[in-house]
């Protein structure tokens, strides 16, 4: 069983769907090749925010702007409803010591054109009236938006189907070899598909699938739990984050710790940090913690009583609420927080995008663009250098 | 079960035998999919009602037997916990 197509992407997340859509709509001819289902990775267990305020100053808010822009577009394109929403952000900071700390990422981030500002007391309990005491103040933009991942992939998938697209579930490849003009990757089930490009988009296992070719990636899953509300009325104006979860972001506390040699909490060993958002359907994601974990998929009571605890310090309210359902998903973090986007040096045609951490649903209208751009030859609108392959591999490539 | 009822499947999300099977027809292929697109299966029950429902949907409408379906699992917590019982 042999057949061929101009390019191959491994991984049907929200990023492999993403650029199949966008090569299926320049008229490529595109299989996507995924190990399990659509969505069994991060992206069918996680969040939905399209979070500008967390984002360093450079090329990753530069890149998350030019995505809500394409997600603008997108919604009107894509064959079925993505539920965007622009509710605003709020980081909430319960100390001086938050305070100064956020006073200069949003001073920074403002020097990128994003708005942002800090608010006092009295507007903090305006946007959220049922927020606790603690709250001395907040950063506040109008910007930050939403989107449901699951129908994203969903709208993905449909579009680039319309257009051609052939999925194969189940399809893990076993190996990956050069061929002239492009590669041959063998399936698990035999069949041997001949492609132009192949694109890694692989997400927290993307270095296993460039194992294949003899080289590693410092890919890793970081583990995210999260807890899922009852359908409840809206709480306040605009989704939530604590400070503390953009400082864990930022450098893991439990990493500072250990260099210090101190012994960490509870809260440390779990990275947990606080994110509160509204889905549609009036349900509550709550979380989250980041983990070194493996693969590990479950979920454990102890994390989710630390989640469970710090939502009713900040929200006493939801003392009567019900939580029905939590999971766990594996974010593909980096060792410089930064994803990584490129073609292999020495492997022309092999393309890796995954890396994308906690905001591979933010970034990937555009990683879906950039990807194209490349395979195509075409000169991003980016200088993707600070996110090459490169820089992990050294000089000689791959 | 014909087709063009407003019987919902899906007691807990009010999701319809029409809107699953227009899932499975555009390429909705296994449980947790068709979950992910309609919702079948996210609500209070966390699917105990509607998953075997869904499952025999699959099978009909791409010709699988039972077994070839894949089943979806369970997640914590089994019946709704109030935040109440997260005691500090
Ligand atoms: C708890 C949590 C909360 C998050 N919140 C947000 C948020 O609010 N906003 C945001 O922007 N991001 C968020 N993220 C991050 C986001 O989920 C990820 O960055 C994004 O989903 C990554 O998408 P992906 O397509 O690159 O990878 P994935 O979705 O992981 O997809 C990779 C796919 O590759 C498949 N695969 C694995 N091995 C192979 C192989 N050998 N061959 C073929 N296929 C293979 C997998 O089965 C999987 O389907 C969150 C993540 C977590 C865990
Ligand atoms: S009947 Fe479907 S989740 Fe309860």
């Amino acid at each position: 069983m042999n057949s061929s197509t101009d390019v191959l992407i491994l991984g049907a997340g929200v990023n492999g769907l993403s650029i199949a859509y966008e090569l299926c709509k320049r008229g490529k001819k595109v299989v996507v090749a995924e190990k399990a289902e659509i969505g069994a990775g991060a992206s069918g267990s996680c969040d939905d925010m399209i979070l500008l305020q967390s984002k360093k100053p450079g090329i990753l808010l530069e890149m998350a702007l030019g995505s809500l822009e394409l997600f603008r577009s997108l919604r009107e394109e894509l064959p079925c409803d993505i539920e965007l929403d622009t509710k605003g952000g709020m980081i909430l900071i319960e100390d001086e010591e938050q305070l100064s700390l956020m006073e200069g990422f949003v001073a920074g981030q403002k020097s990128c054109g994003l708005e942002v500002e800090i608010v006092g007391r009295s507007r903090v309990k305006a946007l959220q009236p049922l927020v606790s005491e603690s709250v001395i103040a907040s950063t506040y933009s109008a910007r930050d938006s939403q989107v449901n991942p699951l129908l994203l992939m969903k709208a993905f998938y449909l579009g680039a189907s319309e257009r051609g697209l052939r999925l194969l579930r189940g399809a893990a490849p076993v190996s990956i070899e050069p061929r002239a003009g492009g590669w041959a990757t063998r399936l698990a089930s035999g069949e041997e598909i001949e492609s132009g490009a192949v694109v890694n988009a692989a997400g927290a296992w993307a270095s296993q699938v460039c194992s294949l070719l003899g080289f590693e990636l410092p890919i890793i899953p970081r583990k995210g739990q999260v807890m899922v509300t009852e359908q409840i009325p809206p709480i306040g104006a605009t989704n939530v984050w604590s400070a503390k979860y953009i400082a864990s972001k930022l450098k893991p506390v439990a990493a500072r710790r250990e260099a210090a040699g101190a012994a960490q909490t509870p809260e440390e060993r779990y990275g947990l940090g606080f994110a509160f958002t509204s889905t549609h359907s009036g349900n509550y994601l709550v979380g989250s913690t980041r983990e070194n974990a493996g693969f590990d998929k479950g979920t454990d009571p102890e994390a989710l009583a630390l989640i469970g605890r710090q939502v009713r310090r900040f929200f006493p309210v939801l003392a009567n609420v019900n939580f029905i359902r939590s999971f766990a998903g594996f974010r593909p973090s980096t060792t410089d927080g930064m994803p990584v986007i490129g073609e292999v040096a020495g492997r022309p045609g092999f393309f890796v995008a995954a890396g994308h951490e906690g905001d591979g649903i933010a970034l990937a209208p555009i990683t879906g663009k950039l990807v194209a751009d490349l395979v195509e030859g075409r000169t991003p609108g980016y200088d993707l250098e600070k996110l090459s392959p490169g820089r992990f591999l050294g000089a000689k490539g791959a | 079960m014909g087709s063009g009822d407003e019987k919902h499947i899906c007691r807990c999300e009010e999701v319809s035998e029409d809107e699953i099977r227009a899932a499975i027809r555009s390429g909705a292929r296994t449980v947790q999919e068709v979950k992910r697109w309609t919702r079948a299966g996210m609500g209070i029950c966390q699917g105990r009602t509607c998953r075997r429902l869904v499952e025999r949907m699959l099978c009909e409408e791409l010709g699988l037997k039972p077994g070839e379906v894949e089943v979806s699992s369970f997640r914590q917590p089994v019946r709704p916990v109030s935040l109440k019982s997260f005691e500090d």
